[in-house]
């Protein structure tokens, strides 16, 4: 990394950082319904659709009210998409005449737009009609990070003094997207257009080139897929080739722009959760901590220089590239820029780090729910040595809460690991070339990190559409999204209502406790995750690999 | 010279029965209450297993290998019994202070009186075969079995022993005797108001045992945290196994055991039991009872204390200091008055204001008169007590032209008249301003600029009043207990609020609070108040701990999170307590919550530490794990171990870290009052940062020794 | 009773569906087609795909690569992700200078400096400069006409 890099890095993440910040009042306040002046344009809009849903929009939800709405209005969005998917070869919208997809490809898809990973076992362009790429993609593509959000603000309420509830997902969700994901999406489609990005429904172009070749050329509604892509941590792209695609990135401007999207709206909410604690120092840990980590990332990614190359687009070049699949993975939005196999051990380190933290910062709603589950895991291992009972936010943090803490940092490695080993015990490994080696352990390995951390980005992309792994992925990208959602929230409604300290223990909106919380978070992943880290990357490193191509 | 010849044969017994114990303690049935330690065990069988018969397990074992894995099995039967040593080393110690504390009760013979009728028989009985509502004869130089409530008599009682008081107290009907004072004249017959079961002393026996104690919240969500690691640590190992299966990396079971068994939380779940055993056994040190593990940990957390002035803060005398003459009046009339209305007042004041008399050489010379003198005990009604007596004439006092010439009478005639002769009487009266105000016809204009003079000096004012008439006032200061400003100032600056509670008047309370640093206060508090002032603390969310000695403090006592009853206090301020300070000595309530920190930290210091130890052991132990088939991965041995000692030393470390800590452990870490923020820093850097880099440093020192030894 | 049971079940899965088929509507229809037809509007040039046109006719997109072969154009590099990356380096493009100039016979210093011309602008202030391999091969046929009268 060169000066002029460093100040592309800091001023990238800075702008962004700034923005978050300050539109985290604005969001704030969608959940807390104050009334502002904007009430005028939505109210009416999500007036008609409560009444329409037919909800009480003043009933608040106990935390099992609150997660089984969630997660069963996300099982009949699953299903809506799972039929759109299967029966899109006799649906309308479909002007290349795609064949509907088979069910366990169908299945992977709907579980993977759905959980926020978009993990692609196909490639968009050759695969899915418009009313697939719309209708179901597009449309899951808001649904999942608004149920993310949603959970997070829920599980922040019950951590809020004084709550009585955990809100009402119905009116969470609404308010998430007719407020926040949809006005947002419309503003960045516009200017993705502008910035050349596509948006039409009018049928791939085809041309003659100047030496007289036939050319088809795939348009389609592309910018306002892209836009909500970025923005909710989803990274699923409308072509395979995803955001190293022209259409979907056609310069190094919409490159940055992009690669900023999809840091906002985690660190906004990193800004919401104090706001809505009431406690507006409690967010400075937790983004002390996800930014540091996020710079521990960068650090490590750019440890090997990527050079352009193949698998790297001309127009980004290898800095960017490199920047992006750090950023990519530190929300884990999973979407990519350029060739995972272009890349450097180390940057596929720095990947693998961001899918196991989840939280540097991580993805919209559910970094912040990780993030919230490390920070009760060190109070409580560190607490003690300040001389009292560990209490987060004046809880007394009880045995119960702590084995709940536990269940949810233990899912993670479960759901990697196993599924990696029958990867290679079944043999569906070696059914797609992928040979015992550093390299082949990478892939596999990062293909179930990244289906556990809802990131999406993966090495094998349309090779891996085969029914093992759309099974297995399909089965860890839902316990990986829905486990820690339900762990989390079963906290935080535990907590409602519950005896308050007076805070007088460990502070934990210091700096002291943000330099503790990185360093504990690190030390527990890495126990984790190191000897399997040490089998894949770190040995490719010391193999002296420059890129995963071979 | 015999007897620290007897004590050290004593504690080469107890360490005798503590290494037999441990040794017990290695049966799997015991060890499955601390799984890690169990799982630790079982992976020593499987090695054993190994070592016997390594065919059995195929790729993963080597024949070549089986003094590798006898030497692995050796290491892991130690770790394992560190743990029990640990155990029964810190159960030693609780059984050897709850003993001690015992002997106080159970040495004693008593005479028990049997009454028949009209007759009375004297039995002797072991204290022990003593029941609650018996009868006991103590004669001087007897030791008092157990608490008992005087019925006749009236003696001095040395309560040193208990209470480090050297005084001796007057006991009378009523009073109440502590289990293991000694009467030092006359004797008492007493009623004994306690079951040898019900004694505190013998409550301890319950809480020193490991098996037997039930562990605390904090307790249970660190055994949560381990069982979760191992869980995590389980499936990291398994897989590793299943990885070098698949793809045929030819790692060794000894090795993925070593590592598995190297970053279990071995250190803390060796450790935890005992930590919290020896935190009780710190309290038994300081004679202190606590009825409940749990109590020793609110301790650590308390926010506030509710701090009785008399006895905590003062040493609950008041002390006269100063003789204060009003207009017309000297500083030897008032001495003297004072001397005399004092002469039948036992209370400290009292004797204190003759002592200051003596001192300044106010010696009346009515002396002679007391014995026939009229006496005024001191009455909640009057508030004012004093005494009536036959005046001696004296030239220097300024009462009036009577009596000076009765003084010239007397002189004159001093030896055979004094007594003789009918001379006027007088009425000497001390008490509050505000009483004596109420009995003398007209107070001086003085009396009240010298009144509230004394009060805002956080002094009492007493006046003296002499037929009718104020002439002076003595100056009562309250003594500080030694030491008790810097205790002050130490619970301050760990964020706990000090609370004082005072009888006095509002000036006296916030002139001594101010003295001593108190901010909060509370004057002209009744015993009953308590209870309002802790329900309104938790209200506010606050941690409390109070003491109490008065039955009016057992409601209170009972709601206070961290109640510490005195041993001299009556019963029911016992029982509603959840801790019994058996010397009586209401300062200590400040250690109680300096040794609950202490717990707490020690307790966080060592998972941390345990945690923090797993780094270094990754590094030692993963570039060996397929050394054969990924040699790359040495690039990872930063500590440059050998090959072979790598898992040896990492091992090694692993067991000895465990008898390292027992000290640190059983003492409990030692720290200086600070805040709270600069208490975590500081153990954050040395239990933390220091957990990470003292391995890297020990299993390096291992494996040169190791290397060297081999050669 | 199991009436009531299925009426029950049936009030509550009916939320659930109303509300995903509300925003199936708002987002994944109304939204793409008011960003189709805002674009369509008002920037029907990207919004179409930025296709290029050469006499009347489309010729490619600006965005996307068109694999030229005869040796008298600059080729796209090959093998990145998409595919269809449309740019070439300006070490890529010289170093494809003396083929072009031995097949069409024009100065190689003409090639370079119409190489120059054609570097994306922005290119620069992002690192290596760059150039779109059909606008530098639409630059050639402006600049040469006679030698790619092949070109129709």
């Amino acid at each position: 990394m060169d000066l002029i890099e460093i100040s592309w890095v800091l001023l990238i993440i800075g702008a962004t950082a700034a923005v978050a910040w300050l539109i985290a009042p604005y969001i704030t306040k969608i959940y807390t319904h104050e009334s502002s002046r904007i009430d005028r344009i939505f109210d009416p809009i999500e007036n008609l659709i409560y009444r329409t849903i037919g909800v009480d929009k003043n009933r608040g939800m106990g935390w099992k009210e609150y997660f089984l709405t969630g997660l069963s209005v996300n099982l009949i969005m699953m299903a809506i998409a799972f039929s759109i998917f299967l029966f899109q070869g006799v649906l309308p919208l479909n002007p290349q005449h795609f064949s509907g997809l088979n069910w366990n490809l169908a299945l992977n898809n709907v579980i993977s737009f759905m959980t926020n990973t978009d993990l692609q076992h196909y490639a968009g362009e050759s695969t899915l009609s418009y009313l697939s790429q719309t209708a179901a993609v597009q449309f899951l593509m808001f649904s999942a990070p608004a149920t993310g959000i949603s959970m997070a603000v829920a599980m922040i309420r019950g951590f809020r003094v004084g709550a009585k509830d955990l809100g009402n997902f119905y009116l969470d969700f609404t308010r998430t997207i007719i407020r926040l994901l949809l006005p947002l999406s419309i503003l960045v489609s516009l200017v993705l257009v502008v910035l050349g990005v596509p948006q039409s429904i009018s049928g791939y172009a085809v041309v003659r080139t100047i030496e007289g070749v036939t050319q088809q050329i795939a348009i389609g509604p592309i910018a306002s897929l892209t836009s909500i892509t970025q923005l909710g941590s989803n990274g699923g792209g409308y072509f395979g080739a995803n955001f190293a695609y022209p259409f979907q990135n056609p310069s190094p401007v919409s490159d940055i722009l992009e690669l900023s999207l999809m840091l906002l709206l985690p660190t906004a909410l990193i800004f919401v959760f104090g706001r809505l604690l009431g406690k507006k120092g409690e967010s400075k840990p937790v983004f002390i901590a996800a930014y540091s980590m996020l710079g521990i990332n960068l650090l490590i990614g750019f440890l090997q220089k990527v050079n352009l190359g193949p698998g790297i687009e001309t127009r980004i070049g290898g800095f960017f590239s490199t920047f992006w699949t750090v950023i990519s993975t530190s929300t884990n939005t999973g979407s990519l820029n350029a060739s995972l196999y272009a890349m450097s051990p180390s940057a596929v380190l720095s990947s693998f780090m961001s899918m196991f933290i989840q939280s540097t910062p991580g993805a919209v709603g559910t970094g912040l729910i990780y993030m919230i589950m490390y920070v009760i895991l060190t109070v409580f291992i560190v607490g003690l040595m300040a001389g009292r009972t560990p209490e987060y936010l004046g809880i007394k943090i009880t045995a119960r809460d702590v084995g709940l803490i536990m269940l949810a940092f233990i899912i993670h490695p479960i759901i990697i690991l196993i599924p990696t080993i029958l990867a290679y015990t079944t043999g569906a490994a070696a059914q797609i070339g992928i040979g015992a080696n550093a390299i082949g352990f990478t892939k596999i390995f990062y293909e179930f990190s990244s289906a556990a951390a809802n990131n999406g980005s993966d090495f094998f992309g349309i090779l891996a559409n085969t029914p093992f792994f759309n099974i297995a992925t399909a089965i860890v990208m839902f316990v990986g999204r829905y486990a820690p959602m339900c762990i989390l929230l079963a906290l935080s409604g535990s907590i409602l209502g519950r005896k308050r300290e007076a805070m007088s223990g460990l502070r934990t909106d210091s700096l002291v406790f943000a330099v503790v919380l990185v360093g504990s978070i690190i030390i527990l992943v890495l126990l984790v995750f190191l000897p399997f880290l040490a089998l894949g990357p770190i040995l490719a490193f010391f193999e002296g690999r420059m890129n995963f191509f071979g | 010279m015999g007897s620290s010849e007897a004590r050290k044969g004593s504690r080469i017994t107890s360490l005798s029965r503590a290494l037999l114990d441990s040794v017990k303690r290695l049966s799997p049935f015991s060890l499955i209450a601390n799984p890690v330690m169990f799982i630790v065990e079982i992976a020593f069988f499987i090695v054993v297993l190994m070592a016997i018969y390594p065919v059995g397990f195929g790729p993963l074992a080597e024949t070549g290998e089986r003094g590798f894995y006898a030497t692995v099995a050796t290491i892991l039967l130690f770790t394992v019994w560190f743990s029990t040593l640990a155990d029964a080393l810190a159960e030693q110690q609780a059984r050897n202070t709850a003993n001690s504390l015992r002997q106080l009760e159970t040495q004693v013979i008593s005479t028990i009186v049997i009454t028949e009728g009209w007759s009375r028989k004297y039995v002797t009985k072991p204290s022990s075969e003593i029941k609650r509502g018996d009868v006991i004869l103590v004669k001087k130089d007897e030791i008092v079995p157990m608490d008992a409530e005087v019925l006749e008599g009236i003696a001095m009682v040395d309560e040193s022993l208990l209470t480090g008081e050297s005084t001796a107290v007057k006991k009378a009907p009523g009073d109440v005797l502590i289990g293991g004072s000694r009467v030092i004249s006359d004797t008492l017959t007493a009623r004994v108001t306690v079951n040898p079961e019900d004694s505190y002393i013998k409550q301890m026996a319950k809480m020193v045992e490991s098996s037997k104690r039930p562990k605390t919240a904090n307790e249970k969500a660190i055994t949560v945290v381990l069982i979760g690691l191992t869980a995590i640590f389980s499936v990291i190992i398994l897989t590793l196994i299943g990885i070098s299966l698949a793809l045929r990396l030819g790692g060794d079971l000894s090795v993925f055991i070593a590592l598995y068994v190297c970053l279990l939380p071995t250190t803390i779940g060796a450790l935890l039991s005992a930590i919290g055993l020896s935190g009780i056994s710190r309290l038994y040190k300081r004679k202190i009872v606590a009825k409940s593990g749990k109590a020793v940990e609110t301790a650590g957390d308390v926010d506030i204390i509710l701090l009785d002035k008399t006895g905590t803060i003062t040493v609950g005398d008041r002390e006269a200091v100063e003789f204060i003459p009003f207009e017309g009046w000297d500083e030897r009339a008032v001495g003297e008055a004072a001397f005399l209305s004092s002469w039948y007042d036992d209370t400290p004041e009292g004797r204190s204001i003759i002592k200051l008399a003596y001192k300044r050489g106010y010696i009346p010379k009515e002396i002679n008169e007391l014995s026939m003198s009229k006496i005024y005990n001191f009455s909640a009604t009057t508030r004012t007590s004093g005494i009536r007596l036959t005046e001696v004439n004296d030239e220097i006092r300024t009462g009036g032209k009577e009596n000076r010439r009765r003084w010239w009478f007397s002189r004159k005639h001093a030896d055979k008249l004094v007594r003789s002769t009918p001379l006027t009487e007088v009425e000497i009266m001390k008490g509050a301003p505000d009483a004596i105000r109420g009995i003398v016809d007209s107070v001086p204009m003085e009396f009240d600029r010298i009144t509230d003079e004394i009060s805002s000096a956080g002094e009492t004012p007493i006046a003296i009043s002499k037929d009718g008439k104020a002439i002076g006032m003595i100056r009562l200061k309250d003594v500080l207990k030694q030491g008790v400003m810097g205790k002050i100032a130490d619970l301050k600056l760990m964020g706990i609020e000090p609370i004082m509670i005072t009888g006095d008047q509002p000036l006296t309370a916030e002139s001594i609070a101010h003295e001593v640093g108190i901010d909060k206060y509370v004057p002209r508090a009744k015993p009953a108040d308590k209870y309002d002032i802790v329900r309104a603390q938790q209200a506010e969310s606050k941690i409390v701990a109070m003491i109490g000695d008065g039955t009016n403090d057992a409601p209170a006592l009972s709601v206070a999170d961290v109640g510490l009853a005195m041993n001299s206090g009556t019963e029911p301020a016992k029982e509603a307590a959840n801790m019994i300070d058996l010397e009586s000595n209401p300062a200590k309530v400040m250690d109680v919550v300096m040794l609950g920190k202490q717990l707490l930290m020690t307790r966080g210091a060592i998972t941390t530490f345990s945690i923090a130890n797993d780094v270094a052991k990754y590094f030692a132990i993963v570039p060996v794990l397929f050394a054969a088939t990924i040699p790359q991965l040495q690039a990872l041995n930063i500590l440059g171990l050998g090959l072979h000692t790598a898992v040896l030393s990492t091992l090694i470390f692993n067991a000895a870290i465990i008898p390292a800590l027992i000290p640190l452990a059983m003492r409990g870490i030692s720290f200086k009052p600070a805040n709270t923020m600069t208490l975590f820093l500081r153990n954050a850097l040395i239990f933390g940062v220091g957990g990470v880099i003292l391995p890297f440093i020990g299993i390096k020192a291992i494996d040169i020794l190791l290397i060297i030894l081999r050669i | 009773m199991s009436k009531i049971k299925g009426n029950k079940f049936g009030q509550r899965v009916r939320p659930l569906i109303i509300i995903s088929l509300i925003f199936l509507l708002i987002c994944g229809v109304a939204y793409p087609l008011l960003i189709t037809g805002v674009s369509q509007i008002f920037v029907p040039y990207q919004a179409n795909g930025e296709l290029v046109h050469y006499h009347g006719s489309t010729v490619g997109s600006h965005l996307i690569a068109q694999n030229f072969t005869q040796p008298e154009f600059f080729h796209d590099a090959v093998g990145s992700t998409s595919g269809v990356d449309p740019d070439i380096t300006l070490q890529q493009a010289y170093a494809q200078v003396p083929r072009i100039s031995r097949s069409t016979g024009i100065p190689t210093d003409s090639l370079i400096a119409l190489v120059n011309a054609n570097v994306n602008p922005i290119s620069k202030f992002f690192g290596d400069p760059y150039v779109n391999v059909l606008a530098l091969n639409l630059a050639l046929i402006k600049a040469y006409p006679s030698v790619y009268a092949f070109v129709e």
